[in-house]
């Protein structure tokens, strides 16, 4: 892994943060030319990858913003007097088919297909409206012209083609496209329904962890995913700490598990606060679809989905804030959901942390680095500069202790380009684009 | 001793939480307060073994000798803070039957109003340390001088309902913080009131009980300002739970007893 980043940096420039524009979502399609962001405000905010020119070697690969729309606006269920927020939880492309792109986009109870088109050219010379689109009066119409199509600026326009609705009752928390490209699930705290993405007024149910008496609650999902090859498989991540792997071959309902992946809790770390930091916040397949990544509030854990007793490589996030449960439940920072990803060839981890930093872990070196997304640190073009905490004893110049990490900067969501090294870093209201650097 | 306050302040601050999640936009967040209800569980059940591991095994008549000694052993150790609740329940459990003790406190730590075993006026007591709660998680909710109101009105209501005998055992200490006007009503109370208690029978208590659920019921609607009509809606509801399966295992007739009396209230604090 290069070590050496450098900011290429695309950031809103704001003096305060309008908790309305704090990004709650980053996602690259598939071939990573264009990069999605969702905020709080249900916004979708979608940039584009400038293509290379040799005119302009040093501008290579920058993204531009290449469309912005609301997705979501909020809403009141009058039924159950809520509010539903308009805050986007997840964006999730579609591959690509032709020449509109796809994505899905949810909040806590819809998911709607967005289509994002380019518009280049314009029919001219219509008959019956003139050039600003005012009725013609027909007396005055002497002659008959075909309209023909002329080059316009470049119009990007974002159409809500399908709104799945309605079939959610908890907090709508991922969404996950199959290898099929057929259908999609959606997955709210107890409930998974898989949808057809031509179909919106049916989904079927396929996992159900309701108990019949909600006092007898004693897990949420929290993340799932399809698999990125086998369409009939897809994973779960639960409250508890424990992973299910469903085949939807072997029942309409998956509610049976295929596989549980689940470790035995360290008894030495028991404390009010153990069930908290074992919930999963988020779970991912490896692009090869033989690794499962977990993350917890403290660690990112590595599953081979041959081998369930165990995780196969466990990586330690901020294992220095175990000692500071108690303040961080107090503050609420002990709920943030931090998001993991893999890099393109899955060799190394990426996640998020406190004080704008996050973490890269490479498996095969086992090395790891620490990295700021700060506007200070990020010139355009600058190298990133390692950082490291200081968890006691002397401080070195450039450490920084524990105590005096901003809580209220964490990052919590971050992509990867599905090929190279970038990476898009998400700091509260703000975006960081991260390149490798070129020689 | 350091746990007991620890898993106390724990605890109030998860039922701030709780609270709070109520007015948050987009409804209830069910994972987190699951989670957070784990929290609250956890730190119940501390509490409560550090307290059967020390006050619980003495005799009620030896306690009741001992009260005062007690009461101002924890008032040098503690905070004015932290004095309060605790003396608040170890004069209430000193005084009454052992059964009627972890009620009173599971209600206490709660803020669920006793249902079926409750002492006299359990309700007020919860209330008070509702009172206490609120106060101390006033920080952290945006609505401090809301809660105190509804807390002390219902308060002072159900006194008038249940009359003279059915003053709230706060002792004289617990004067400092809160409630002024009631607190200055109560004092002269608790004396008398303690020689009630102790010799009220297990049979009058299901009377009493009957009366504190309406008393209760009222208190809760109050004090979370909800409609009643969605008590025990479990859609968007968060279960209290998993205190069956957590002490079922324990064997002590308090416990079960604690526990029936938490499930029908577990729902109110978490159905909205």
């Amino acid at each position: 892994m290069c070590v050496c980043v450098r900011a290429c940096v695309r950031a809103c420039v704001r003096v305060c943060v309008c908790a309305s524009d704090i990004i709650s979502t980053v996602e690259f399609n598939s071939t990573g030319e264009l990069l999605a962001t969702g905020d709080k405000g249900g916004r979708v905010v979608v940039f584009q990858r400038e293509q290379e020119s040799k005119n302009q070697p040093h501008r290579r690969g920058e993204y531009n913003v290449y469309s912005t729309f609301q997705s979501h606006e909020p809403e009141f269920d009058y039924l159950k007097s809520l509010e539903i927020e308009e805050k986007i939880n997840k964006i999730r492309w579609l591959p690509q088919q032709n020449a509109a792109y796809f994505l899905l986009s949810t909040n806590d109870k819809t998911v709607k297909l967005w289509k994002i088109s380019e518009r280049d050219k314009r029919p001219e010379g219509y008959n019956l409206k003139d050039e600003e689109g005012r009725i013609r009066d027909p007396t005055t119409i002497t002659a008959l012209r075909v309209p023909v199509l002329r080059p316009m600026d470049l119009m990007v326009e974002a159409t809500p083609r399908r709104i799945f609705s309605n079939a959610h009752t908890y907090h709508i928390n991922s969404i996950s496209v199959n290898s099929d490209y057929e259908t999609y699930m959606s997955t709210d705290d107890l409930r998974i329904n898989l949808w057809n993405l031509e179909i919106t007024n049916r989904s079927f149910n396929i996992v159900d962890i309701k108990p019949a008496n909600m006092e007898e609650l004693t897990e949420v999902i929290t993340a799932a995913e399809f698999h990125p090859n086998q369409c009939n498989t897809f994973v779960y991540s639960s409250s508890k700490g424990s992973i299910k792997l469903c085949d939807m071959r072997e029942s309409a309902l998956c509610d049976n598990h295929s596989k549980l992946f689940e470790e035995p809790e360290d008894p030495s770390n028991r404390s009010f606060f153990s069930e908290i930091i074992s919930s999963i916040s988020d779970v991912k397949f490896s692009h090869s679809g033989r690794y499962l990544m977990t993350r917890d509030y403290l660690a990112v854990k590595v599953w081979d989905v041959n081998m369930e007793n165990k995780p196969l490589e466990t990586y330690q996030v901020h294992d220095y804030l175990r000692s500071k449960l108690c303040s961080l439940y107090e503050n609420d920072c002990i709920f943030d959901k931090f998001e993991c990803v893999w890099n393109g060839t899955d060799s190394v981890l990426m996640t998020g942390s406190y004080n704008n930093f996050f973490r890269m872990f490479d498996r095969n070196t086992k090395r790891d680095v620490t990295l700021e997304a700060s506007r200070e640190n990020s010139k355009p073009r600058a190298i990133l500069k390692p950082r490291k905490v200081c968890v006691g004893g002397k401080r070195r110049k450039d450490e920084i202790s524990v105590d005096s990490l901003d809580f209220s900067k964490k990052i919590l969501h971050t992509a990867w380009h599905p090929s190279e090294n970038i990476i898009a870093v998400a700091a509260t209201n703000n975006l960081y684009i991260f390149q490798d650097k070129v020689n | 001793m350091e746990f007991k306050v620890e898993a106390h302040r724990i605890m109030s601050i998860s039922l701030g939480k709780i609270y709070n999640s109520r007015v948050q936009r987009g409804g209830i967040k069910l994972h987190k307060n699951l989670l957070v209800s784990l929290v609250l569980r956890s730190a119940r059940q501390v509490y409560l073994s550090d307290f059967y591991s020390g006050a619980c095994l003495n005799a009620q008549s030896e306690r009741e000798g001992k009260e005062w000694d007690l009461i101002d052993s924890e008032r040098e150790k503690f905070p004015p803070a932290t004095e309060e609740c605790n003396q608040t329940e170890e004069t209430r459990q000193n005084d009454q039957p052992p059964i009627n003790e972890t009620v009173e406190k599971a209600d206490d730590e709660e803020v669920k109003p006793d249902a079926e075993h409750c002492t006299p006026t359990p309700e007020e007591q919860s209330q008070n340390s509702s009172s206490d709660l609120a106060d101390r998680v006033s920080s952290e909710s945006s609505v401090p001088d809301a809660i105190k109101q509804n807390q002390e009105s219902p308060t002072d209501s159900t006194n008038a309902t249940l009359g003279e005998s059915r003053q709230p055992q706060k002792t004289h200490v617990c004067t400092t913080r809160k409630r002024g006007a009631e607190e200055s009503e109560r004092d002269d109370a608790p004396q008398k009131r303690t020689k009630v208690n102790v010799t009220s029978s297990n049979a009058s208590d299901d009377e009493e009980s009957e009366e504190m659920d309406t008393g209760n019921v009222s208190n809760l609607i109050t004090i979370f300002g909800s409609s009643f009509s969605g008590l025990l809606s479990k859609d968007g509801a968060k279960p209290e739970a998993e205190a069956q399966d957590s002490d079922s295992g324990s064997g002590q007739i308090c416990c079960d007893q604690m526990l029936k009396n938490l499930n029908p209230w577990s729902t109110a604090i978490v159905a909205f």
